[in-house]
């Protein structure tokens, strides 16, 4: 019954969104928001529309706990001749999964327009405006827009220094716990906490009896999701009259039959359990990646059934590649806005390997390797594979995961224990948590279990800050003082009276974001409910109230996505060195070339270009570099969120570091109009390094990752650097990483000249994976502007 | 002390400092690149580092055109063409540099500066966490490191006093005192060969080849010793040749050689320089051939690397 590899490869179905936007503009929109045999499926907006139609006047969280029930039982399921672990959440494995109850615009418009015709045909259109015709009004959307007024809807609208993205919101549950437990276990326990509420009738004892309750209606639908897949592989296997089959059927229906109920027993029992909760999460709620530390969690199961020969390890790798391929069907609609920033994604998902565990202990085990062996075979976009990496990581490990970067498919990413957990612990997360973080999404840290509900809240663009102080908050177009009345640039004489300019710009901006955010958490908290993920959460039955309405100290909810940091801080280099040190140029005269975007200035930009730039370990650069972090990131601690966290800031910029770009107007870093920002928080301005890969590590381990976020660099090295003799090389230069406590680095093994080809020839290259921020994409479903900006990064050689 | 010898402190003249070199020694390392040289290797791949002065350096790519240079150009070398192409008259060039030091585009360069010797230890500690890890440190090339020896031999102990590793790559064409004074305080040396017959030598690098050979053996017999020996074809690449070559490394009981194998990357920075490539109609060796010579000091137990 194996398969061989390249057969399962040819399972995977490719979702990615392509990048139709640049800040508002388009962007090679001709192309299409998707590939072409990619569908929209409806049946979960049909469903949850009857669902919700049944249910008017009840409680929300009953509403939602019984929409989820009426999905799980009624939504099409398939079972694929080639599956061992099964699921779905879209009617067939090229579909879209769509949200109708969180936002219906954009996505009317994407599929009646040119970027999504082909995502429904006209009776799906149809349908589709049936459908809105009910949420008007009621789509999370609808209800932010009429929440919206005064300065928050000012500021809402979009002028490329702010922009959202409310839906996402990620948080990895305790799989440990729920694997060994069962779902069976969770029902249990929330049927003993509504006897205690029985027993004691304490505060807001109905609105956590509604909410036990819902919890209940949603794991039982939970369980007979599962009993569906049971139901229809029992019928197909009678049916069938191939015996590899039948015998493949039948293990599945005995799976299916005792979890994600029961405690998981084996492997595949583990994997199927985890596959269902992932995927119930999904069609819960619209969401990007969520994230599992994989080999911490499957390693004793795969441990245990190599040792009882229940399983071997071919085996074993054959069900993590049909589990790849199921992981890859989860796609997301995207509204053409947000495709500017999550160019090439389908829905980040990110898988962890290595690290410590709880009590600091490395977690490396058989399933490590494997998961990275599965990576290499199946060379897929996602799952993404985040590496953690601590002193005691074996060098082994180190060594087979160069082996898997030196493929080119941009992964493992490495996070460093090392900064990350003091990181943590500074944010107030207890040591032994701390040491079980887990990576989702592309950068986004996390506590499994604890009630994170991680929220990208949204983007905001630092270096258009710097440009606002440059404007003292005056929008040169209309003249409409938008942004803070900053000190005139023309009485600056010192490098603190731009930062204080600029941060100011950063505490105006910032404070209208966290009302627009906190408006719509509020409206999270009234209309969303979740009673499955609260559920499942460690303490979520026992708090016995939607994850919304409580805390706990683990809390890691409040980060704003930042971009153009680098670009600021360049920018305010410049500044010292051409206006205040060498007094080559005038501040008005350097407004003057950027209010041109530097035309008529060529040797006045050059100037600016050749200033000194942050990532050559020049302390002129990289202190102003660690001013401007530093600074931002207290800035952004000024603003607590409603549980009383401070804000913190996040590298994870997506490929928004080029769409938002695009609204900026020239900074004095050299950059004109719509240039992209440098790609990440660490990294260099493009082709701003000039002193090679060690110099990059050396200026980005002077900004400190306690006090400030986690981070995210990226290099570009040829492929020939990873290999044979310079491998080792390569591992000690991770070491050194790693001893410089840089929290986060992620390669592109490729030559340029690779890229170039594959731009003009996109059909021979069709399976070329780069890195983009993050995430790996497909390079082919990147618009032209952003390939031309991978290709521009600096190529490290030595 | 002796040979008068001054160490601690100084300056001295570089050219470059590169970092994360890791073909030149053991580990990732920092390389400094001494400015002038005795030799004149017609195969040179930096003739701008002959010199032991600052000198004028071209990138034709980057210039725009904008005629800065014309202006400060006190002896009229600089003029454009109808096309605005740039042309330097070499021969009425000062070097004096006054157009390197207004080209904003890098267009226009000077190679080589003096450097305190403080400082360029700062500089080359900056990687000092690569060096740790990877078993690293720091590579004093050039030009020709031996030119300067009093500044160099200041250097290599303000290094080594900080527990750096430090290897000296030279061409070993140095009075013998001179030599084994800088030899038995560095790490490593790698050293050249270049060609055994002293005729040969003298017609390809403009020196003969006895103080280098003696050298050889002395760095042989005292220090950690790796050969380096560019590929020539034509000049020291026939197998006969090789097979000399793999006997001395093999009498000398030297741990390794290193086959550079010819490139052309010299071509360029000559005329970057104004200076005429003497060696235009050779290729670089096939794969092939390299193995072969790799085998033929196998043969004689002697390991190789090989350096493209």
């Amino acid at each position: 019954m194996a398969f061989n590899p390249e057969e399962i490869k040819s399972k995977l179905v490719v979702k990615a969104v392509r990048n139709v936007r640049k800040g508002m503009a388009k962007d090679d929109a001709s192309r299409g928001m998707y590939r072409p045999e990619v569908k929209m499926d409806l049946s979960r907006s049909r469903l949850i529309t009857e669902s919700y139609k049944m249910t008017d006047g009840m409680p929300m969280v009953m509403r939602r706990a019984k929409a989820m029930d009426h999905i799980l039982n009624n939504m099409p399921i398939y079972i694929l001749d080639w599956e061992r672990i099964v699921g779905n959440q879209a009617e067939s494995p090229d579909a879209l999964y769509f949200g109708i109850d969180m936002n219906w615009r954009s996505v009317k418009r994407v599929v009646s327009g040119e970027e999504g015709k082909t995502l429904l045909d006209d009776a799906g259109r149809q349908e589709m405006a049936q459908l809105i015709e009910y949420w008007k009004g009621k789509s999370m959307s609808d209800r932010q827009q009429s929440a919206f007024t005064g300065d928050v809807l000012k500021y809402w609208h979009y002028d490329g220094t702010m922009l959202w993205s409310h839906w996402s919101e990620q948080g990895v549950p305790d799989y440990e716990k729920i694997l060994q437990g069962g779902l069976r276990g969770i029902i249990k326990e929330a049927e003993e906490k509504l006897d205690e509420l029985d027993r004691t009738v304490p505060l807001g004892y109905i609105d956590k009896k509604e909410f036990l309750q819902s919890v209940i209606i949603v794991m039982n639908a939970a369980l007979n999701f599962a009993r569906r897949y049971a139901a229809l592989a029992r019928e197909m296997a009678q049916q069938t009259p191939d015996e590899d089959r039948k015998k493949r059927l039948l293990e599945i229906a005995e799976t299916c039959e005792w979890v994600p109920e029961n405690p998981a027993r084996t492997l595949v029992e583990a994997i199927q359990s985890f596959y269902f909760i992932y995927l119930i999460r999904y069609l819960e709620y619209s969401t990007l990646g969520i994230g599992i530390r994989f080999d911490k969690v499957f390693g004793p199961y795969y441990e245990a059934d190599l040792a009882s020969g229940a399983i071997t390890r071919k085996e074993a790798l054959e069900l993590l590649q049909l589990l790849w391929v199921k992981i890859h069907e989860i796609g997301l609609i995207y509204s053409p806005t947000l495709s500017g920033i999550y160019g090439g994604v389908a829905s980040l998902q990110a898988i962890t390997i290595g690290g410590v565990d709880e009590q600091g202990r490395d977690v490396t085990n058989e399933m490590t390797y494997l998961v990275l062996e599965t990576a290499e075979t199946m060379r897929s976009l996602e799952p993404s594979i985040v590496l953690r990496y601590h002193d005691k990581t074996p060098d082994e490990l180190l060594a087979r995961s160069v082996d898997t970067l030196a493929t080119g498919i941009g992964y493992p990413s490495i996070f460093n224990d090392k900064s990350l957990i003091p990181m943590l612990e500074k944010w107030g997360v207890s040591p032994d948590r701390a040491r079980d973080y887990c990576v989702s999404g592309c950068v986004y840290i996390e506590v499994p279990g604890a009630n994170v509900t991680r929220r990208a809240a949204g983007g905001l663009a630092l270096a258009k800050c710097m440009w606002w102080a440059l404007h003292r908050g005056v929008d040169p177009k209309t003249g409409e003082q938008r942004g803070a009345r900053t000190t005139d640039p023309n009485t600056w004489t010192s490098e603190e009276d731009v930062l204080n300019a600029y941060f100011e710009q950063v505490r105006f901006f910032f404070d209208k974001f966290t009302k627009i955010e906190n408006t719509c958490r509020e409206l999270y908290r009234k209309y969303l409910p979740r009673p499955f993920y609260s559920g499942i959460m460690t303490e979520g039955i026992q708090k016995a109230q939607d994850c919304r309405k409580w805390t706990d100290p683990h809390r890691l909810e409040s980060f704003v996505v930042i971009m153009g940091v680098t670009n600021a801080a360049d920018s305010i280099t410049a500044i010292k060195k051409l206006v205040f040190d060498d007094k080559t140029v005038s501040m008005a005269e350097l407004l003057q070339a950027l209010e041109n975007n530097w035309e008529g200035y060529a040797d006045l930009r050059q100037m600016a270009v050749n200033a000194p730039k942050f990532g050559n370990d020049d302390d002129y650069a990289d202190d102003i570099a660690v001013k401007v972090h530093h600074g931002t990131s207290d800035v952004l601690a000024e603003f607590t969120d409603q549980w009383g966290f401070p804000w913190k800031g996040d590298g994870s910029g997506v490929s928004g570091t080029y769409g938002l770009a695009f609204d900026c107007g020239a900074t004095p870093d050299g950059r004109v109009l719509g240039q992209p920002f440098a790609d990440a928080t660490l990294s260099p301005i493009q082709g701003g390094d000039s002193n090679g890969p060690t110099a990059v590590l050396k200026s980005a381990s002077k900004i400190s990752t306690s006090r400030t976020y986690n981070h995210l660099l990226n290099q570009k090295f040829l492929p020939q650097y990873v290999r044979g003799d310079m491998k080792p090389v390569f591992v000690d230069y991770l070491r050194t990483w790693g001893d410089l406590e840089i929290s986060h680095i992620q390669f592109n093994i490729v030559d340029r000249q690779t890229l170039v080809k594959a731009q003009r020839n996109p059909e021979e290259y069709s399976d070329l994976i780069v890195r983009v921020a993050g995430y790996s994409a497909y390079f082919v479903d990147l618009s032209k502007g952003l390939q031309d900006s991978i290709i521009a990064r600096t190529e490290q050689a030595f | 002390m002796g040979s008068g010898f001054k160490t601690g402190g100084g300056q001295g003249s570089i050219f470059n400092i590169q970092r994360f070199c890791v073909h030149d020694g053991p580990g990732i390392r920092t390389t400094v690149f001494m400015k002038g040289c005795p030799l004149r290797c017609q195969w040179c791949a930096n003739p701008e580092s002959q010199q032991p002065g600052p000198i004028l350096i071209t990138r034709d790519v980057k210039c725009v055109s904008c005629g800065k240079c014309v202006e400060v150009c006190p002896t009229g070398a600089i003029s454009f063409d109808q096309n605005k192409r740039r042309i330097i008259d070499w021969e009425l060039c000062n070097q004096c540099l006054k157009c390197a030091e207004v080209c904003l585009y890098g267009s226009l360069g000077g190679c080589g500066k003096t450097i305190g010797a403080e400082e360029l230890v700062a500089e080359l500690l900056k990687d000092e966490p690569f060096f740790k890890r990877s078993g690293g440190g720091v590579t004093i090339s050039g030009g020709e490191p031996l030119v300067q020896p009093e500044f160099v031999l200041g250097l290599v102990e303000a290094l080594r006093a900080k527990d750096i590793h430090v290897a000296l790559d030279t061409s070993g064409y140095a009075p013998a005192e001179v030599f084994a004074r800088l030899a038995d305080n560095v790490d490593l040396v790698l050293f050249d060969i270049k060609h055994l017959n002293d005729q040969k030598h003298r017609q390809f690098t403009g020196v003969g080849n006895q103080k280098i050979l003696a050298n050889a053996s002395y760095a042989a017999g005292h220090v950690r010793t790796w050969f380096r020996m560019p590929v020539i074809p034509g000049f020291n690449d026939s197998p006969e040749y090789v097979r000399q070559v793999a006997a001395l490394c093999s009498d000398l009981k030297v741990e390794k050689i290193s086959l550079l194998p010819y490139h052309e990357g010299g071509k360029t920075k000559f005329q970057q320089i104004g200076r005429t490539y003497l060696l235009p109609d050779v290729l670089p060796p096939a794969d092939e051939h390299i193995q072969l010579l790799q085998n033929i000091f196998a043969e004689a137990g002697v390991q190789t690397s090989v350096q493209r």
